[in-house]
């Protein structure tokens, strides 16, 4: 809306990070989801690579006339596909060769722990994108 | 994020689906005659499960495509004054193991557990993206 308020600073990435757990959240869903269905292969999205994609739009970003006001250029890649409105993944098949006998290569507690993680990852992403909407409407009102 | 409440609501109605055909299998555990009185021994049913969600149309989530019957033999007991014993002196029971079902059933509300904590994670992202309103 207003170039420049909401595209700047640290909200981009912040904005990234959330799309990126909205994505892993339905994929570690769909996985749970399928726990106990013979003959399925649960699915991953390693946050490692978009951690690199994110990582390197910043430095990127460092280098341009404006380094943290500008907007965030995010580069697709085979896994991820970054939209204005969200972000399209390719979820890779997780590789355990080990098969119990339903030959689904489930693991509860990996899989829970992973869910965990990412919810908090999300909230605390949220929480941190709501001190940066308070600093502007702070700003907006001229009183402390 | 709706979508990932529908694909744990699909896995919660599949397991309790499953559930249910564990408990009609205890319960017809000694069923040899069919709802007329005709002399068939009950056979175990096995539910289907498969990914994507048919009645929400998208592929995430499982459903319970087929509820179908197991072939495995039918217990078999020597007693030659029983009513439907064959010209053998041999009467057919069902092929329930109680010992299969209450594994399944264990199996099956621990499954129900972790789709429901995957629900509630899905509800605390949805509190906090609610929270930036307020």
């Amino acid at each position: 809306m207003i170039l420049g308020m909401f595209d700047s600073g640290a909200l981009p990435a912040l904005t990234r990070l959330v799309q990126f757990t909205h994505v892993r959240h339905q994929v570690l869903t769909h996985n749970i989801a399928n726990l106990s269905t013979p003959y399925f292969k649960s699915r991953q999205l390693d946050p490692r690579g978009f951690q690199a994609s994110l990582a390197s739009a910043i430095d990127r970003r460092r280098t341009t006339p404006n380094p943290i006001r500008g907007p965030l250029e995010i580069r697709d890649t085979r896994t991820f596909q970054f939209k204005p409105g969200g972000i399209d993944a390719k979820p890779q098949s997780a590789n355990d060769n080990v098969l119990p006998h339903d030959q689904n290569n489930h693991d509860l507690e990996r899989t829970m722990q992973r869910l965990a993680e990412n919810t908090m990852v999300n909230n605390a992403a949220l929480k941190m994108i709501r001190n940066q909407l308070g600093m502007l409407r702070l700003a907006i009102r001229e009183q402390v | 994020m709706f979508g990932a409440l529908d694909i744990s609501a699909s896995a919660l109605v599949a397991q309790r689906t499953r559930l249910n055909v564990i408990s009609a299998n205890l319960a017809n555990r000694n069923s040899l005659t069919d709802a007329a009185g005709n002399y068939a021994p009950f056979r175990r049913r096995v539910p289907i499960l498969a990914p994507g969600d048919p009645t929400s149309g998208s592929g995430g989530g499982v459903h319970v495509k087929d509820v179908l019957l197991d072939q495995s033999p039918l217990q078999i007991k020597h007693e030659p004054n029983h009513p439907f014993a064959d010209d053998k002196g041999l009467v057919y029971y069902p092929n329930v193991d109680l010992m299969i079902e209450m594994i399944n059933a264990m199996e099956a509300s621990r499954v129900y557990e972790a789709n429901i904590t995957a629900a509630e994670a899905t509800e605390s992202m949805m509190q906090a993206s609610l929270h930036l309103l307020a």
